[in-house]
């Protein structure tokens, strides 16, 4: 085993240790938040909707939008200096706004199908 | 390996971006880093497995607020993973001098010298590899048919030197109109004009000959297919003068001699000739021995425009069906006025409306149409049917559904009428939608209401079965004399009336308002 390998083994032990002290702390709804993330993942259903949304949000127009509004960042910020994070900030509030409620509905309603599928 | 950008100095921050990355990853390439960086993308970025997926499930939350959202980070040093919105993982960064870390959603590397992501070549290649390992051993992979990870263009060698060598470019805007052409009238060849402007305003194929897809095989210069190639470089090229197809039409009487002849033809038989001959003239691998079985056909034509029409005849007697479905290119929909009985429907037809299209009481829609042809027709008892249950001859009932529906459907409103007794045309006004469900004239929905389930909520949203119109060709006058014009759509909500060499805007009304007697739709 290399030396990196060996360190990354003893990091993990302890997080593994932490990780059970806060979780005590908490709250209910991020408890369950975590717990219905979890069973998204496992099941692979996370990746399945990210693929739908993608799809549902190219169709509407909404990546063409964004498109435009980081391409505006860009021109203010001058293409050698801009960073993501500039994108992040200048782009998320208006980006989350464009998304069609539609879309929306479609996302909840589908997670809703699922979760009452796989309810344990 | 060589040092990366040996130029470019190490900088706190806004170091110049080069396409190799920065110079900071280096400490990390050492020893077995690419193994290591694998890893990470299976089990934490792209899990495709079960267990690595169970793990990332698990594992994935920030060491010191327990989020699994606001963009969390992993370490690329070390197992700790943090969030970016909080700047969890900055505070690690700093604390433990660990320069890189890696996003766990995209899978970006971030350099927190750089303080910025960066686009490190080995990495990038090592990203895209994973990612496409993890997509293969997705469900939906499976089930959508989807075998490969969509990955956007990325220019060669050779396109790059191309594109440096030719600097004009030609800008798409909202408003332009790049593939509106005129088509001259080669004496009553307004029937071919029509579905001619109609092909190349089909997205799918504009797509597929603008990206010279076609590779051809055949000897002589006589291939429909090249001269349709052709024909989309003229109308795309921005040119405004209107075309003259006379090589277009001297193919189609080689190959369609029953449409040879200076008289007017039928715009629709037109279009089913020309989609024969061009998946004829389609010699892809597989295709030259296939060319006669449409249904395991994988060319251009077959994949746009062949959907597969189920028929399932039912003994009267025992009930048995025997089934068989047929690839076709075009439905056509009988019409209300013709001497075959239209009204009233069949007994066990579903007579909800589906569509709520908002016509005025009385006209026929599109719908209605589709709800006939879908009808179950007893066939009565001078054409018994020979039943392989009742091993005799008996009356049986049909009906059609759709099996598989095609990406581009074309309907077609039968207008002419060719009995014993008359030749003529009938213009009754049928009202279309600019969207379309199919979903009511499945077999898959025919055998839910068969076994009594309600068609589930999230069904209604799924978009699989909805149409929406892209082209309109419509016959004014006589069956004798008569003239053919095409509506088509240009972007999202321009339409535009092409009436041989004229091409003239028009609205979404006008569109609607036509008779409308072939129109296409695209999914």
């Amino acid at each position: 085993m290399s030396v990196a390998l060996a360190v990354r083994a003893r990091n993990y032990v302890a997080f593994n240790r932490s990780r059970f002290l806060f979780q005590i702390n908490m709250s209910k709804e991020s408890q369950m938040r975590a717990a219905i993330n979890q069973k998204l993942i496992e099941m692979g259903e996370r990746e399945r909707l990210k693929e739908l949304l993608r799809a549902k949000l190219i169709e509407c127009g909404w990546r063409d939008q964004v498109k435009a509004l980081c391409k505006e960042v860009i021109k203010e910020k001058g293409l050698e200096n801009v960073t993501v994070e500039d994108l992040v900030a200048g782009v998320t509030p208006k980006g989350r706004a464009l998304v069609p409620d539609s879309v929306k509905k479609e996302l909840l309603q589908r997670i809703k199908a699922f979760l009452s599928q796989h309810s344990t | 390996s060589q040092p990366r950008t040996a130029s470019h100095p190490d900088s706190d921050a806004g170091s110049v971006m080069s396409p190799a990355g920065c110079s900071h990853v280096n400490g990390f390439k050492v020893d077995n880093w690419k193994q290591n960086l694998r890893v990470i993308y299976q089990c934490f970025v792209w899990s495709g497995s079960v267990e690595t997926r169970k793990r990332k499930a698990k594992s994935c939350v920030c060491h010191l607020c327990g989020a699994h959202l606001n963009r969390l980070h992993s370490c690329l040093h070390c197992v700790f993973f943090g969030c970016f919105s909080k700047k969890h993982i900055h505070d690690h960064a700093k604390n433990k001098r660990h320069n890189l870390a890696i996003d766990l959603l995209y899978g970006g590397i971030y350099c927190f010298v750089c303080q910025d992501y960066i686009y490190d070549k080995d990495m990038e290649q090592i990203a895209k590899e994973e990612q496409r390992k993890a997509w293969k051993l997705q469900e939906f992979c499976k089930t959508s048919g989807i075998g490969e990870k969509y990955s956007m263009w990325e220019p060669t060698k050779r396109e790059l030197e191309l594109l440096r060598h030719n600097p004009k470019r030609r800008k798409i805007t909202a408003n332009c109109t790049i593939g509106l052409r005129g088509l001259i009238n080669l004496g009553n060849t307004c029937f071919m004009n029509c579905i001619v402007q109609a092909l190349t305003h089909t997205p799918l194929l504009r797509d597929f000959f603008l990206s010279d897809r076609h590779k051809c095989e055949m000897q002589s210069s006589s291939c429909l297919v090249c001269e349709m190639s052709q024909l989309f470089q003229e109308f795309y090229s921005g040119h405004r003068s209107p075309h003259i197809p006379f090589r277009l039409l001297h193919l189609v009487w080689t190959h369609a001699r029953h449409l040879a002849g200076y008289e007017q033809q039928d715009a629709h038989e037109f279009l089913i000739a020309a989609l024969d001959v061009l998946h004829r003239h389609c010699k892809g691998d597989d295709n030259g021995k296939k060319a006669n079985n449409p249904n395991h056909c994988s060319c251009i034509i077959d994949q746009i425009f062949t959907g597969g029409l189920q028929s399932d005849v039912t003994c009267q007697v025992c009930h048995g069906v025997s089934t068989t479905i047929d690839p076709f290119w075009d439905i056509s929909l009988d019409l209300p006025g013709s001497s075959t009985p239209f009204w009233p429907l069949s007994p066990g037809s579903d007579g909800s409306v589906v569509n709520g299209d908002g016509h005025p009481s009385g006209a026929t829609t599109l719908t209605d149409c589709l709800r006939r042809f879908t009808r179950p027709e007893h066939l009565g008892s001078s054409a018994k049917i020979k039943c392989s249950g009742c091993h005799s001859y008996q009356e049986s009932t049909k009906q059609l559904t759709m099996k598989r529906l095609p990406i581009v459907a074309c309907f077609h409103l039968k207008r002419f009428e060719h009995s014993a007794k008359l030749r003529r045309k009938i213009t009754t006004y049928v009202s279309f939608p600019l969207e379309l469900d199919m979903t009511p004239f499945m077999a898959s929905s025919k055998e839910s209401r068969m076994n009594g389930q309600y068609q589930q909520p999230v069904d209604s949203l799924n978009n699989e079965n909805k149409y929406s119109l892209f082209a309109v060709v419509n016959h004014q006058g006589t069956l004798e004399s008569g003239h053919y014009t095409t509506f088509i759509r240009q972007h999202k909500d321009q339409w535009f009336k092409c009436d041989d060499a004229i091409i003239t805007k028009a609205s979404i009304k006008d569109v609607l308002d036509s008779e409308g007697s072939t129109h296409k739709r695209t999914q």
